[in-house]
This record gives structure tokens, C-alpha cells and sequence, in this order.
């Protein structure tokens, strides 16, 4: 117990001691804190774009005139069995109708050319959602049988079918890319944590051999480095944590305006503080300790 | 007290550091271990105070075997020994009283303890009003002197000084080699090892001279015989 509060109280004495070091070393870590929320951000934006876009992509199913309401509901319980779909929306002929004069409104000529049917040319609709854009495929394909053919009169997803797979394509590259900048930036991390530590520990050498020399255990000699390690990391969670939370206050405006959306940024770092907050302390402290573990490793042997 | 028998130490086939060395040394001694530089004084030392194990050969030190002793042991030996530095090897960013304590912080002293025996030993040494001063701001010879304070709180029953006047002028060698042999008569064994031929000639006492890794000559009440 003695032990311990000698070993926290030079981890203090250190710190203070040899202050710029200790400013300089938060410092370092601050950077790869922040690096590793740019890249938590690209990611929140990605996602945000990504989820938009699948939202507005859907699969309308338009019905023949002649299709019954058993056949349409037998349809409709095929679509709704599906684990894939999320919702179904059913329009009638008359709804349908509705819509088309809705979007057309500007167009006379196409409103004349209604008018002057007696009969309403347009049959009920159904539109599907589903989970993942891949799934639409799944369902187009349980409607590709000759029983429905008189049924079914067309199914959009060929208008749609190039978009969204161009959309999996750039998520996925997307995701790549991400990963691939995220390794990027945790390998320059460590490297740059580890030498800043390593110079760090480098420069109290002699001081860790006076103190083997003078009786000191190993621990009694590492304890005060690792509990600056622990200090290192949560100054700089704090620190880092600070300066994200007002420069994600600061770009959610900009951001509400390509999304539409308000506090997409401060949503997203809000809703996973625990998780985003326990592995960077995980991370930043793994970092820290094995760092300086492995830095001071060679000054022990005396 | 202290016995080395048939100690060899080598560091590669070429450098040798020791070798052949068979030395007793009796509680209570003052011996000087003396030699040119490059001798094998310096590894001498480190085998005593096990920053180096011996290629072959024995030590035992109050018939503890250290011969072989286990790193994690090494800490409890080095308690029991005293050593002066040539360089000092004070800690720099701790005040005169904070190096001294150290040295009882590390074996777990109380903090009552240590605000008893920390002024005591610095009184002894002169250095009460010196306290609060930190390394640099001290002269080579009111270092040397926080040294020995620091290899004395633990009261040691073995002192060894490696080359403890090496950086130091005359006067202050003179008075570091008083404080040195005040302890001396209080009962701690000393073994000072030096090439300074004026120390070991004032002195008096056993000299062992070591010349290419081998004692060549153990005199009760020796001369530094050395050109």
C-alpha cells in the first residue's frame, strides 16, 4: 500500500517535473484521438449518405386490371413472408390515379390525354421495402413465375436495378477505403506514440539505473511510468473528447444542409459515447503501457 | 564476510575482465582494491553488487551465494550494500533529501522513519543546510557526500566506493577519504577502489593490486605499487 502511493506520488512528481515531455507526449496522443474520429466521422457521414439513398430506392409492383383482390392479397402475403421485407404499401387504382394527376399536374397535355379515357388506365400498385438493396433481387425473382404473369403488369426494379448496384459498389469501396485510412492512421499512431515514448523513457535512462542500483524493483522502478501512462491517457481522452464534441457542434450545421437532417454528428457521437469512449481508452492505454513496457525494458537489465 | 573464489569474467574470447580472483575480506576491513585503468577494478564492483554474474567462480557475501543469484533478489542485495559512484549517479530531478530517501522508499520504509534517518545521515555528512538543493546546484565534493548519505541509511555492512575522489580536487578527496574512514571506525567494511596513488598511500591499510584481470599482490598494510 506504501508502496503504491510512493509510486503514484512520483508518477505525479514526474509529471510535473518534467512538464514539457508530459504536455508533449498528450499532445501526440490528442492528434491520434482526433485522427481517429475523423475517421468515426467519415464513417457516421458514409453511413448517413448510404442510408438516404437505400430509403429512397424501393420495388413497385403494378397490377393488371383483371387481378383480383384474393390475387393481389396472395401476392402481398408472398412479398410480407419474406425475413428481407421491411414494409409493404398498397395503392389502389383510384390512389394510383390520384398520384399520377399529383405529379403531372404540370403537364396539360398529359391531364388532357387522361381525361379523355373513359376508363382509369392505371391498376393498383404495390411498393416493397426491404432491409438491404440486394434483397429486391430475391423478390422479383419469387414474382418471375408464369402463375402471376397475367397478374403483374411491370415491376420497376430494372429502373432501379443499375443505381442500386452502383450504390453497393461505391458503399463497399467506401467501407474499403475507410478501413484501409483507419489502419493507415492507427499504424502511424503507434509508431509516433511509441517513439514519443520511447525518446521519453530514452532520456531517464541513467535515472532508471540509479535507481535499480540504489535497491529498486522492477515495478517499484515502472510502476510511476505506467500510472503516467494511465494519467497520459485520460488527459488526452479528455482533451480530445473536448475538441470533438465542439468541432462536430460546429460542422453539424454545414452537414444539415446536404442531409437535410439536423445533429446527424452530435446524434451519432452521443449514441455511441460508451462504446467509442471505453475503445479509445483501450486503445490509447494499450498503447501507452506497451509502449513503455517495451521502451524500458533494455534500461532495466542493470 | 566477503569471499571471491576462482572468478573469472569474460565478455567475449578477447576482453576479459577478471580472472583467477580469489579474495577474502573480513568484517570490518579497509581494503583498497588499487590498479591502472582498464584493470578489472570496475567489473570487481559490478560482481559484488551483481550488475554482472561471473563467468565461473563463487562470490559469497555474508555466505550468501551471489554467484548466481536471481534478478529478482538482486534489489534485496544491493539494500545491503553501500556503493559510491565515481559519476555520482545522484538523481537529478530529486532534491538532496528526496535522492537520500529514495534509497529507503525503495525497501518500503515508513515515511516516520525515513523523516527520522534522512536529517540524521545528512548531518553527518554536512549537508543539513543542503537539504532542499537539487544536484546541480551542489559542488562535486557536496555530491560525493549525498552519495555516501545515500549508501548509508540503509546502515550497511559493506561499503564499496568506486573510485569515489575521481572527480574531485584534493581537498575534497581528503575529506570524502575522513568520512570514509569515520565509517570505517564505526565497524562498516570498506572497499575502496582507486588509482589514486596519494589516497591509498595516506591510508595505511590492506591493498590488493590488480594488474590485467589478476591480483598480483595482497599486502596487510600495502603501497600503491603501481607506475
Amino acid at each position: 500500500m506504501m508502496s503504491l502511493f510512493r509510486i503514484f506520488r512520483f508518477a505525479c512528481q514526474d509529471i510535473v517535473r518534467n512538464f514539457s515531455l508530459s504536455i508533449m507526449t498528450v499532445f501526440i496522443l490528442v492528434l491520434m484521438l482526433l485522427s481517429m474520429n475523423t475517421i468515426v466521422a467519415i464513417r457516421a457521414l458514409t453511413e448517413e449518405a448510404t442510408r438516404i439513398v437505400k430509403e429512397q430506392i424501393d420495388v413497385s409492383i403494378f397490377f393488371s386490371h383483371t387481378a383480383t383482390n384474393e390475387q393481389i392479397q396472395e401476392i402481398r402475403t408472398v412479398v410480407t413472408n419474406f425475413p428481407e421485407t421491411i414494409g409493404v404499401t398498397f395503392y389502389t387504382s383510384e390512389e394510383v390515379l390520384e398520384q399520377f394527376r399529383a405529379q403531372y399536374q404540370d403537364s396539360p397535355d398529359v391531364i388532357t390525354s387522361l381525361d379523355e379515357l373513359e376508363e382509369n388506365p392505371l391498376g393498383p400498385t404495390m411498393v416493397v421495402k426491404t432491409r438491404e438493396p440486394q434483397d429486391y433481387q430475391k423478390i422479383i425473382d419469387a414474382l418471375q413465375v408464369p402463375e402471376y404473369e397475367s397478374i403483374i403488369e411491370a415491376k420497376t426494379f430494372g429502373d432501379t436495378e443499375v443505381t442500386i448496384n452502383r450504390i453497393e459498389v461505391i458503399t463497399s469501396q467506401v467501407e474499403r477505403f475507410s478501413v484501409a485510412l483507419s489502419t493507415m492512421f492507427a499504424v502511424i499512431a503507434f509508431l509516433i506514440i511509441f517513439n514519443t515514448i520511447r525518446v521519453s523513457i530514452y532520456t531517464q535512462r541513467t535515472e532508471i539505473s540509479i535507481k535499480k542500483l540504489v535497491g529498486a524493483t522492477n515495478w517499484f522502478v515502472r510502476g510511476p511510468y505506467l500510472v503516467q501512462a494511465i494519467f497520459f491517457t485520460l488527459f488526452s481522452i479528455i482533451i480530445a473528447g473536448g475538441l470533438v464534441f465542439v468541432g462536430v457542434q460546429s460542422l453539424d450545421p454545414h452537414v444539415a444542409v446536404v442531409f437535410e437532417k439536423n445533429n446527424v454528428l452530435t446524434n451519432y457521437f452521443t449514441s455511441n459515447i460508451l462504446l467509442l469512449t471505453i475503445v479509445q481508452i483501450v486503445a490509447v492505454l494499450l498503447l501507452t503501457t506497451v509502449s513503455s513496457t517495451l521502451a524500458m525494458r533494455k534500461h532495466l537489465r542493470v | 564476510m566477503i569471499h571471491l573464489k576462482n572468478i573469472h569474467k569474460s565478455y567475449s574470447k578477447k576482453s576479459v575482465g577478471v580472472k583467477d580472483i580469489n579474495l577474502s575480506i573480513e568484517a570490518g576491513e579497509f581494503v583498497s582494491i588499487v590498479g591502472q585503468s582498464g584493470t578489472g577494478k570496475t567489473t570487481l564492483v559490478k560482481l559484488l553488487i551483481a550488475e554482472e554474474r561471473p563467468t565461473k567462480g563463487v562470490i559469497e557475501i555474508g555466505g550468501w551465494d551471489i554467484s548466481r543469484i536471481p534478478n529478482k533478489h538482486v534489489p534485496f542485495l544491493r539494500r545491503q550494500i553501500g556503493v559510491i559512484f565515481q559519476d555520482f549517479k545522484l538523481l537529478e530531478k530529486k532534491t538532496v533529501h528526496e535522492n537520500v530517501s529514495f534509497a529507503l522508499q525503495v525497501a518500503g520504509e515508513s515515511s516516520r522513519r525515513i523523516r527520522d534517518i534522512v536529517p540524521r545521515v545528512l548531518d553527518i555528512v554536512g549537508l543539513t543546510d543542503k537539504a532542499h538543493a537539487y544536484p546541480h546546484q551542489l559542488s562535486g565534493g557536496q555530491q560525493q557526500r549525498v552519495v555516501i548519505a545515500r549508501s548509508l541509511v540503509h546502515r550497511p555492512k559493506i561499503l564499496v566506493a568506486d573510485e569515489p575522489t575521481g572527480n574531485l580536487d584534493t581537498l575534497n578527496s581528503q575529506e570524502i577519504m575522513e568520512i570514509l574512514k569515520k565509517i570505517n571506525d564505526f565497524g562498516t567494511t570498506i572497499i575502496l577502489v582507486t588509482h589514486d596513488r596519494d589516497i591509498v598511500n595516506q591510508l595505511g591499510r590492506r591493498v590488493v593490486t590488480i594488474h590485467n584481470g589478476t591480483i598480483v599482490s595482497d599486502e596487510k598494510v600495502g603501497t600503491y605499487r603501481l607506475q
